[in-house]
């Protein structure tokens, strides 16, 4: 029996049911939870002050069926699955997808409509499908993918269709608002750099997890100072000028942002290295100053920052109306659905459901609702990071580690715009934020972490070493440990028993 | 089986597990993470209430559409803002007094809201009772608006005296008690017909004929308009020269009697006093009643700049006032200038210490500087509202103090040589007609020349009675003329009907 | 008080209190693990029993207390020192990740055996097995208190 054999007979073999109690219990509280929510917001409709336009209609019940229905087959086919997958992810997404729910029906229907044949669909209905639609590719790709190989040994082809999808957006892309973000293909229309943050990390983990020795061995004297080898400062550079021409070309701050992010820490992972680090923010400021002066879309973002308060009706609106939001919430909020949808008919926070989500929540669920939400956030992160910890080998653990910061840095650079913390960016609040893109990627992610959670997962193959390099050359020479060079090598027992 | 090979001769590269570096990502996103919890803590908690006020959050425009507003009374419970409702059933706005108008502004549905009603819509309208507690219980009731009654500490018949004695002439009066900083009267000249933008029927062409005038009646002269003080900034120079100890009251200056005739020669530049004034020396009683603008000049010398601009910024000076409606900053000199308290050299300092070159003031803060006098050396903080209530209860605004500028000696000292300049032989040439009968009285008049021809602005600050006073002023006529022209018998006429209506 | 709107406040914090239960759940969940995972510091995930070792040291029979990571080799600095001529100074490395033992060649010169087979990069390793370096064979066995058994 070799090593590399225990894991066929469960691929191949009939499979046993694994029961997930733990996740069970936590989808019980996910639920009771949300029917609270909804129950909240329905008496909020009803005690709604007599001729205040709330602009509440009656929540959808069905919807909450659908959704509840969902969580609940997604875990009956986890456990059908029988793998030993983590049991705190799903539960903690479904939480935030819920919430999303509950806000979306709350907003006001018309925010988006969409038509399909008969159907009218409002915002509520098309959020709903699309948590349907993540959840399913969650759960279809933590019970079916049982081999990292597709992701490992194409690296450079997914590069390759990552760059490609990113000069199609370029060249292509719809403009809106000075900005090139969507790519419309077709009937289908989505934002190419919410996929591209996915194949950015397997193309990292690949290779970094490749490079690790080197990256971490070698390195550049200037003077006193240490720096990383000069050759593996190339890519950060690349990955520098990428995320510039993100800015420049698509106006797209805020994915500029996550991919550099992104891009640091997993090289700080894979290295060790703080002197990366360091590069790579020194980096990112004179790019940041470049930009601020050449970019004026940059700037407005920057000004907006540093005083919205100096246009109140004009450029600063958006972020002062965020942070009404967040101050009318207070400690408590206004309770789900008593926030203040419309004035004048007009939304206060103009894109609240794509751009504002945190802002709309922190009025309704107060601090107290926002701390709660930045912990789920938190544990999806921690349940992330523990995946990478106990992973098999360097690729599955940057890989998941990747995946896990894509999120996590994600939601801080939106919320901190929300909060006025950083200039604002217009990405999304994974798992909240309305979109379609978004909510599919994040299944994505949330499907590959359950995935490589599972150690009965096919064991990686054996890592490329400097060693073998020399050995195929026939540089090598048979050596015997210390002065034993004229001893016979000890070979194994061929007839061990097993 | 395996082949024997040659370790690379720098050692078998060491693989470490990844945990610690993933570890310490973790952590630096959970120490982020933190940092959003601490930033949404300020937002929601420590700047909660002040942003809900603001009148733009929708909170407080949704309410005032909702909310029939509280009414808006003089001191005396006289209503000066109440409401009447359209065809509709919908409430408007309806205001008792146009000389209130300048103060209380107006609140419409088309054109939003301005004054009073634009800085205290939140109370008007109820969204909040001034209350951090009142306003989380209210959360729970049915009707969570409770809209605040406000009452002012402008008395209506002083305020339409003012605005009567200003008649056709731009300028403003601010009355003000120096004991509890209540405002009594803060007329601005011209006003307008806010009934007539708040009412549905007429609000287009009200709101027009306000926008389109010339006179700019929608700018608060009272607490916006900046002027050049003349004469009146002498008593800054006095409280910042007595305040800084380097001037006292029997301070005399030996240049004197010959600048007095030859001019006085700063830097190269000379200074000349106005025509009548004897050529001696002077002390700051003397000097005040004769208005010398030599010995002002030398006084502010002696002060220097950084005093006279350090004891001027503790009666305000240099930054918006915080007010209950919005104020333009006072200055003693241009920002930014290299000399010590900004001047830019003496011949600035001595110029603007008898109120000329560079100063600017509002009335609102020289009627401050004469509350300042009046109340030996402390001044309290400025303030319309002096009480609100409604449902869930009343509250008062009661006195707080602005901070102390000088001690009660000196104050006493420079009241003496203000009440010199309005009951002396000589000090009466200038100031005829502040002098309210029978109580005595203390002033300092100002004529500002402005360059050009034209007639300078008319000014006078001053307060009575001298030993307990009850009501401080300042008199701006824009064009008025010479200080004893207009301001100072406007100023002792208003006055006379303070003690009048008071009884005494 | 409006007795409708107090119940409905009762409902908003009731939504707000079990959002802070399921974060309590997991927090508790969690904590376990770690527990689980790490009981006191230094306690055993597994245990070394050495099967052969023609050169006496470790003598044959000896049971070996594993941590999370554990070295093996002839340089004293290793968790498991073994002396033995054909075994490197730094020869292989067990590893517990999570759930699971892994063992890793570290480059030593006449490579790492389980259960026969040449290690190659990281190769999952079962209670029970046989890992041979040099002439020394030592079988991975059960900590006496299972932390997997879960």
């Amino acid at each position: 029996m070799t090593a590399a054999a225990p894991s066929l007979p469960s691929i191949l073999g009939p499979i046993r049911p694994r029961a997930r109690w733990r996740e069970a219990k936590l989808l019980v509280v996910v639920a009771a939870t949300i029917l609270v929510g909804s129950v909240s917001l329905e008496l909020t409709r009803q005690v709604a002050v007599p001729g205040e336009a709330t602009g509440l209609h009656p929540a959808n019940p069905y919807h909450l069926a659908i959704y509840l229905g969902l969580l609940a087959l997604a875990h009956v086919v986890l456990v059908l699955s029988g793998r030993r997958m983590d049991q705190i992810l799903l539960p903690t997404v479904a939480m935030l997808g819920g919430i999303s729910l509950l806000l979306m029906e709350r907003l006001p229907r018309n925010l988006v409509v969409q038509t399909f044949g008969p159907w009218k669909l409002g915002l509520g209905d098309v959020q709903l499908a699309w948590l349907i639609l993540s959840v399913s590719l969650a759960t279809g790709l933590a019970v079916t993918v049982r081999s990292d190989r597709w992701l490992r040994l194409y690296k450079y082809t997914w590069a390759a269709a990552g760059v490609a999808l990113l000069l199609a957006t370029f060249v292509l892309g719809d403009e809106v608002n000075g900005q090139r973000l969507s790519l419309t293909l077709g009937p289908v229309s989505g934002q190419p750099s919410e996929l591209l943050k996915v194949i950015l990390v397997v193309f990292l983990a690949g290779y970094l997890s490749e490079n690790r020795s080197l990256l971490v061995e070698e390195s550049t004297k200037v003077g006193p100072i240490s720096l990383p080898p000069l050759p593996f400062l190339a890519p950060m550079v690349a990955m520098w000028a990428i995320a510039l021409g993100i800015v420049v070309v698509q106006r797209d701050l805020g994915a500029a942002l996550l991919f550099f992010t992104v891009f640091l820490s997993l090289l700080y992972v894979a290295t060790g290295r703080p002197g990366y680090v360091v590069v790579g923010v020194l980096l990112f400021l004179v790019g940041a100053f470049v930009m601020y002066q050449l970019v004026p879309n940059v700037r407005v973002r920057v000004d907006i920052w540093l005083d919205p308060f100096k246009d109140r009706s004009g450029s600063g609106y958006q972020v002062i109306q965020s942070l009404y939001a967040f101050a009318r919430g207070g400690l408590l909020g206004t309770g789900l659905g008593a926030g203040l949808p419309t004035v004048n008919g007009n939304l206060p926070i103009p894109e609240v459901h794509t751009d504002f989500p945190l802002a709309a929540l922190g009025e309704e669920l107060g601090l107290v609702g926002i701390m709660a939400i930045l912990g789920l956030f938190l544990v999806v992160i921690q349940r992330g990071l523990r995946i990478a910890a106990s992973a098999a080998d360097d690729f599955r653990a940057i890989l998941a580690a990747g995946l896990a910061l894509v999120i996590g840095t994600q939601a801080f650079i939106i919320a901190a715009g929300n909060l006025k913390l950083i200039p604002l960016t217009g990405i999304t609040l994974p798992f909240i934020s309305y979109g379609g893109s978004s909510l599919l990627v994040n299944g994505i992610i949330v499907g590959l972490l359950l995935a490589l959670s599972d150690r009965g997962v096919e064991p990686p193959p054996p890592p490329r070493r400097p060693g073998r390099l020399a050995r195929l050359t026939g540089r090598g020479q048979p050596v015997a440990a210390r002065s034993a060079r004229s001893r016979v090598p000890v070979r194994p027992d061929e007839g061990h028993p097993s | 089986m395996k082949l024997v090979t040659v370790p690379p001769p720098s050692g078998p590269p060491r693989r470490r597990p990844l945990g610690r570096t993933i570890g310490h990502v973790g952590l630096a996103l959970t120490v982020a993470f933190a940092g959003l919890a601490l930033g949404a803590g300020y937002w929601q908690v420590l700047r909660s209430a002040d942003l809900t006020r603001e009148p733009d959050n929708p909170v407080v425009i949704a309410a005032a559409r909702n909310v029939v507003r509280g009414q808006i009374v003089d001191r005396d419970g006289k209503v000066l803002a109440s409401n009447k409702r359209d065809e509709n059933g919908e409430p408007y706005r309806v205001y008792a007094d146009r000389a209130f108008s300048t103060v209380i502004g107006y609140a419409s549905r088309q054109y939003g809201t301005a004054g009073l009603e634009r800085s205290w819509n939140a109370e008007l309208t109820g969204v909040s009772n001034g209350n951090p507690i009142g306003d989380i219980l209210r959360k729970f009731q049915a009707d969570p608006y409770d809209p605040q009654k406000v009452t002012l500490g402008i008395s209506s018949a002083l305020q339409q005296a003012a605005v009567k004695g200003l008649g056709g002439d731009r300028g403003a009066v601010v009355m003000i008690d120096p004991k509890t900083g209540e405002i009594l009267a803060l007329a601005s000249t011209p006003t307008f017909d806010a009934s007539a933008i708040a009412n549905p029927a007429t609000q287009d062409s009200g709101f027009a004929a306000v926008r389109d005038s010339s006179a700019k009646p929608l700018l608060t002269r009272a607490t916006q308009g900046q002027y050049v003080p003349g004469s009146v900034f002498k008593v800054v120079t006095a409280i910042a020269g007595l305040g800084s100890g380097r001037i006292t009251p029997a301070t005399t200056f030996p240049e004197q009697p010959r600048a007095e005739t030859a001019g006085l020669l700063v830097s190269g530049f000379r200074i000349h006093e106005h025509p009548g004034v004897p050529a001696r020396s002077f002390n700051l009683m003397t000097a005040t009643e004769w208005s010398s603008n030599i010995w002002f000049a030398l006084a502010g010398l002696r002060t220097g700049g950084d005093n006279l601009a350090a004891v001027a910024a503790r009666m305000g000076f240099g930054a918006p006032l915080a007010f209950d409606l919005p104020t333009s900053a006072s200055q003693v000199t241009n920002p930014g200038g290299g000399g010590p308290g900004g001047f830019t050299d003496n011949v600035e300092l001595a110029n603007a210490s008898y109120g000329q070159a560079e100063t600017l003031v509002t009335p609102l803060q020289m009627a401050l500087v004469a509350a300042t006098v009046a109340n030996d050396g402390t001044l309290m903080k400025p303030h319309l509202v002096i009480a609100t209530a409604g449902r869930d209860g009343a509250r008062r605004i009661g006195p707080a103090e602005f901070g102390r500028v000088i001690g009660p000696d000196e104050a006493d000292a420079i009241a003496a040589a203000m009440q010199g300049a309005v009951e002396s032989s000589i000090g009466r040439q200038f100031t005829s007609g502040a002098k309210v009968e029978g109580i005595p009285t203390a002033g300092k008049s100002g004529t500002a020349e402005l360059g050009g021809s034209g007639a300078p602005h008319s000014w006078f600050i001053g307060f009575a009675p001298v030993d307990q006073p009850r009501v401080a002023i300042a008199v701006i006529v824009e064009r008025g003329g010479r200080g004893g022209a207009r301001a100072a018998p406007l100023a002792g006429d208003l006055m006379t009907l303070f003690f009048k209506l008071a009884g005494s | 008080m409006d007795p409708f709107l107090l119940t409905v406040w009762i409902v908003r914090l009731l939504f707000l209190g079990l959002l802070y239960l399921f974060l309590f759940r997991i927090a508790r969940a969690l904590v376990g693990d770690l527990r689980a995972a790490a009981r006191e510091p230094g306690a055993e995930l597994g245990r070394l029993v050495v099967v052969a070792s023609p050169a006496g040291e470790p003598a044959e029979g000896t049971s070996l207390a594993l941590d999370a990571i554990a070295t093996i080799g002839r340089d004293v600095n290793n968790a498991v020192v073994v002396e033995d001529q054909f075994v490197s100074a730094e020869h292989a490395i067990l590893t517990f990740r999570g759930r699971a033992w892994y063992v890793e060649d570290l480059e030593s010169t006449n490579g790492t055996f389980v259960n026969g087979s040449p290690v190659e990069g990281v190769a999952p390793l079962g209670f029970g097995d046989i890992v041979q370096v040099g002439q020394v064979r030592l079988r991975l066995e059960r900590p006496r208190s299972d932390p997997s058994r879960r």
